[in-house]
């Protein structure tokens, strides 16, 4: 199991893209930097608290929104920020999102410096009809572009986003997609099927039925093509993702697994052993509380070992192989059939949910309707 | 499904969903103790009176405010009572008659109130005007019909913009037969498009009212309101003298349930004395009781040492419910009986009939609890149990209507949270076997072998509808669609058209209302009355689904409709059924015949794409919902079938 993760949340990007709901609003570059200043007095906040700074993280994950938006040089203080007020594991996996438009060999370069040793581009398509349509600010070739620039600067271990089942899509379309991902041939691969969210752009076209999307039949094919084009290539170690052997984000794994995670920045969400608080979301209340001083905290609760087993159990059966049901009863001291009486036992008899030894993973042809099983579980 | 539809103010169903709880019983206002005199303290924790002056009977008003829909009769009301200084401004709210939360977001009343107001009139002298407040909706003319045999006079209120519609009509009849005196009143005059001079022709030439009593007002800003009180005063006769001293005879318009005092009933008091204390019997089914209390209706109930004669009022006597407590009959003494009942009781007569069932079967005991609550309150709805071997046990109901079917399943899943599957409506239908006999059927789980039958009757109605003359070939077209039958009109004024026509009610009762409201653009008003039972040909619907008969969702249909109906009912549970993890085959029949067939498909797809750390409380929170979700569906065979699709078969295509 990896250890905790630190996440800090850069809610800010050039422009809103259509099918968005994350927390993170229009912003130009100072505004960016000006908030990475704050977040860094956070930071110091938090590591000097022992039951936060006292921890060891195997991760540190910058997300959110568009961090690559700030000045290279703000966002390499803040990663040796992080390095120097928390204990970092040695080999820590060092993640940041960026987006094609606002990658250039500067900021590269400055952070490599800083330690970052992973990198995650968000392309979602590489069909700039498509892109256009989703309002995203950035081409196909720039895609590309960003993606050999990183490449040259020695990053090794890459993540590509892409998203299926967006307006006007075809079969066709996604499966150009997947090309172009072979030819580039990342270490990581994150392929999102479109979520509508409500309080996105898209929420409110298709709340108007002005949105045209993939029926479920050509999603599910969407699905299985990704499977067989990728098997020979990828392991899919997770509903959503994919990898090169021994490539998997250990940050994220560790959300997976529900492990403890310290998240700073705003909106951000922590969890230490069963105490979930969260940060003011609102990017300038946010700055304004750390300004002066007074707590960005917005709700926290204190989650019971039955509340804390459910949600392992939702999000460990994301993973394809599955976790050790042994260890989690273990480390929450409390038997699955205490939560579930003998609910596991039948979606076991029914093929839903596969047992082998102390490992528990959800049945292969149930992963594109997981959520037919999860929402018994939850 | 639309449940009126006058001028441009619709309302639809779908904004029902959106009700909360609902407040069943009196408004709980303070009343201000400040009244123009001494005479109008309604003060309830004073010692109730102990005389009231000899002559008080003259100058008593009991009347009722009668008008179509949307017409403005809540608005007056508010008015009246405001005038009177019953209520400060600060304690105002709009409708304040209409308390049950369904009344006021539906904009109409559905259980009629009374309210006592004390009133100085120009002459000097103090008046009390009992306003009875009636229901405003077709379905529930028989409790109109009682209100207004508690009165002496009608104020009939009239739209200014939208003149006579249908339901004007049959108020007003129903206030003739009952020998009220009228009064016309002409409403909404501060409206751009106000024609009171038209609707006053209206009034001479269509209705044969008196010209010179007609008042104007506008409800809304209070202008004519006082013209009003002193028209309702000089016009209206004071209650028949009614003798004090004879044996009491009192006449019960309403009840309603309060959890803590029992049924309140509401009474005219035609002869004789009632106080607490006595013993009192229900002269149609000989029940008897011991008074509690007796009072009368200001915004609260305001205890007095008697009621007398002429006197409008409520009795608390220990009535468990209100179902015992039937409107039209007569209350007299047990020791003093009057030799007979009062005339024009009759019982209440259901026309429309569905079976009601938890989707749970745990729910059952809920139901049964919550379905004798509503009866408390609700003396129209009937109900026994019944019992599906798709939905298990639950209750075959009678309804006034379909407005009354509405609101008893809005109040179930508001008021008492259970959440409920109904079957497809049905009237009564008669059969005539080929051993002789006759067999009344409301329940396609009856429907006897068609091999026995000889022939068939159903019941028909005369619809009568108003609407601007350019809708005419729309609505001609949807009665004869309908199976209309002696269609007729004619130009009650330039522009509008009345027209009348003979409906099985069966095509009344399905989606009617939705689709009149639709070709008329909102514009046509709509009233009907029973008329008798026709030769008809029927056939039962029943729907499988994967092969499996779901008994609630047969119906009885007219052979020449079930083709289509069972197409409807095949594509409205594919659109509404969600996909589950195998091929779902849902198939119309009729005997041993398939007449229509749609597939759904099975579930590929339903994965949350993206869970991490910060997502997680949302994305659970997503699968809770889903898990809820599945709480209200119902299993039959091995397919879960929601709760809106029993619902969405009921319903037509354009609603």
């Amino acid at each position: 199991m990896t250890g905790p993760g630190l996440y800090l949340h850069i809610p800010f990007c050039r422009s809103k893209c259509s099918y968005c709901a994350f927390n993170s609003v229009a912003a130009q570059r100072d505004t960016v930097d000006a908030y990475l200043d704050l977040l860094a007095r956070q930071i110091e906040e938090y590591a000097a608290l022992e039951w936060c700074g006292g921890r060891r993280f195997s991760t540190l994950f910058i997300g959110g929104g568009t961090p690559s938006l700030a000045s290279p040089a703000k966002l390499a203080a803040i990663i040796t920020l992080c390095r120097s007020r928390f204990s970092l594991a040695d080999q820590a996996e060092i993640s940041m999102e960026a987006n094609p438009d606002t990658i250039g060999p500067e900021l590269l370069t400055t952070l490599r410096e800083a330690g970052l040793n992973r990198l995650s581009i968000g392309i979602q398509s590489f069909n700039n009809a498509i892109l256009a349509g989703i309002n995203r600010v950035h081409t196909a070739e720039q895609a590309i572009k960003a993606f050999h620039l990183a490449r040259g600067c020695g990053l090794a271990n890459i993540n590509i986003d892409l998203i299926y089942g967006l307006p006007h899509q075809t079969m066709a379309d996604w499966q150009e997609d997947l090309q172009q991902i072979l030819a580039l041939a990342p270490e990581h691969l994150a392929l999102y099927e479109l979520t509508i969210e409500p309080e996105s752009p898209f929420g409110r076209l298709q709340a108007e039925k002005a949105l045209v999307l993939p029926d479920e039949d050509l999603l599910a094919d969407m699905e299985e093509a990704t499977n067989t084009l990728l098997s020979p290539h990828y392991q899919r170690y997770e509903i959503a993702n994919f990898c090169r052997p021994g490539r998997q984000c250990r940050h994220n794994i560790n959300y997976w697994l529900n492990g403890s995670y310290l998240g700073l920045g705003a909106g951000a969400v922590s969890c230490l052993d069963g105490l979930r608080f969260t940060h003011e979301s609102d990017p300038y209340r946010f700055m304004s509380a750390v300004e002066h001083k007074t707590t960005t905290i917005r709700q926290a609760e204190c989650l019971s070992r039955t509340a804390r087993f459910r949600e392992s159990m939702i999000m460990g059966l994301r993973l394809i192989d599955g976790f050790n049901l042994r260890k989690l009863e273990k480390r929450l001291d409390i038997s699955a059939t205490e939560v579930y009486g003998p609910l596991l036992a039948e979606l076991n008899s029914q093929g839903r949910l596969l047992r082998q030894g102390e490992m528990i993973r959800l049945a292969p042809d149930w992963l594109p309707v997981a959520n037919q099983v999860l929402n018994t579980l939850v | 499904m639309a449940i009126h539809f006058a001028g441009q103010r619709t309302r639809r169903a779908q904004d029902l969903f959106s009700l909360t709880s609902i407040d069943l019983f009196y408004i709980d206002l303070e009343v201000v103790t400040s009244g123009p005199c001494p005479d109008t303290r309604p003060d309830s924790a004073l010692p109730p009176r102990k005389t009231r002056p000899a002559n008080h009977m003259k100058h008593i008003r009991n009347f009722s405010i009668i008008a179509h829909i949307d017409h403005g009769k809540s608005t007056l009301a508010d008015r009246l009572i405001q005038r009177c200084n019953m209520v400060t401004a600060r304690e105002f709210k709009d409708q304040l008659l209409d308390n049950m939360d369904i009344e006021r977001e539906r904009g109409i009343t559905i259980k009629s109130q009374t309210i006592c107001m004390p009133y100085r009139a120009k002459d000097g002298k103090m008046y009390t005007l009992n306003l009875v407040d009636t229901p405003g909706h077709v379905d529930f003319s028989y409790e109109v019909s009682r209100a207004l045999k508690s009165c002496e006079g009608a104020l009939l209120l009239i739209d200014a913009a939208q003149g006579v519609e249908a339901q004007t009509l049959a108020n007003l009849y129903l206030a003739m037969e009952n020998n009220l005196e009228i009064i016309p009143v002409i409403n909404k005059i501060d409206l751009p498009s106000a024609d009171p001079e038209m609707v006053a022709l209206q009034i001479e030439e269509d209705l044969g009212l008196d010209m010179d009593t007609v008042q104007m007002c506008s409800a809304k800003t209070g202008q004519g309101v006082d013209e009003i009180l002193e028209a309702i005063v000089k016009l209206l006769p004071p209650p028949q003298e009614g003798d004090a001293a004879a044996p009491l005879q009192a006449l019960i318009f309403d009840a309603s349930y309060d959890p803590f005092r029992g049924t309140i009933i509401s009474v005219r008091i035609i002869n004789g004395t009632i106080k607490p204390g006595d013993t009192i019997i229900f002269m149609s089914n000989n029940t008897s009781y011991k008074v509690e209390e007796v009072g009368l209706f200001r915004l609260r109930k305001e205890p007095q040492k008697s009621l007398q004669a002429g006197e409008v009022g409520y009795i608390l006597a220990g009535v468990k419910t209100v179902s015992d407590t039937r409107p039209g009959d007569t209350i007299t003494h047990k020791d003093k009986p009057c030799p007979r009942a009062l005339p024009g009781f009759q019982e209440v007569q259901q026309v429309v009939f569905s079976s009601i069932y938890p989707i749970s079967t745990d729910d059952y005991e809920n139901l049964a609890t919550a379905m004798e609550k509503l009866k408390l309150n609700d003396a129209a709805l009937t109900f026994q149990k019944d019992a599906s071997s798709a939905l298990g046990f639950g209750f075959r109901c009678g309804f006034l209507g379909l407005l009354h079917l509405e609101v008893i399943q809005e109040r179930l899943e508001r008021e008492f949270d259970i959440p409920i599957i109904l079957t497809v409506p049905s009237v009564c239908y008669h059969f005539f076997l080929t051993d002789g006999t006759m067999l009344e059927v409301d329940n396609p789980a009856h429907f006897p072998d068609p091999a026995t039958i000889a022939s068939t009757e159903e019941p028909y109605i005369k619809a009568t509808i108003h609407m601007p003359d350019r809708y005419m070939g729309a609505v001609m077209t949807l009665c004869m669609e309908r199976r209309g039958e002696n269609t007729r009109y004619h130009y009650p004024m330039p522009g509008r058209i009345e027209l009348t026509c003979e409906l099985p009610l069966a095509e009344v009762i399905y989606d009617f209302y939705d689709r009149l409201k639709s070709v008329t653009q909102g514009y046509g008003s709509f009233d009907y009355e029973l008329l008798d039972y026709r030769p008809s040909d029927l056939v039962k619907l029943d729907i499988l689904v994967n092969g499996e008969k779901v008994d609630a969702l047969s119906q009885l249909v007219h052979r020449a409709n079930s083709r289509a109906r069972g197409l409807h009912a095949c594509e409205k549970l594919k659109e509404e059924i969600p996909r589950q993890m195998f091929k779902i085959a849902i198939q119309g029949a009729i005997g041993g015949t398939i007449v229509s067939r749609t597939t759904i498909a099975a579930l590929r797809k339903d994965v949350t794409a993206k869970c991490y750390g910060g997502d997680i409380s949302r994305k659970r929170k997503l699968l809770e919902k889903q898990k809820a979700g599945k709480k209200r569906m119902k299993i039959v065979g091995n397919v879960e079938i929601p709760q809106k699709a029993f619902l969405a078969v009921l319903k037509s295509e354009q609603s």
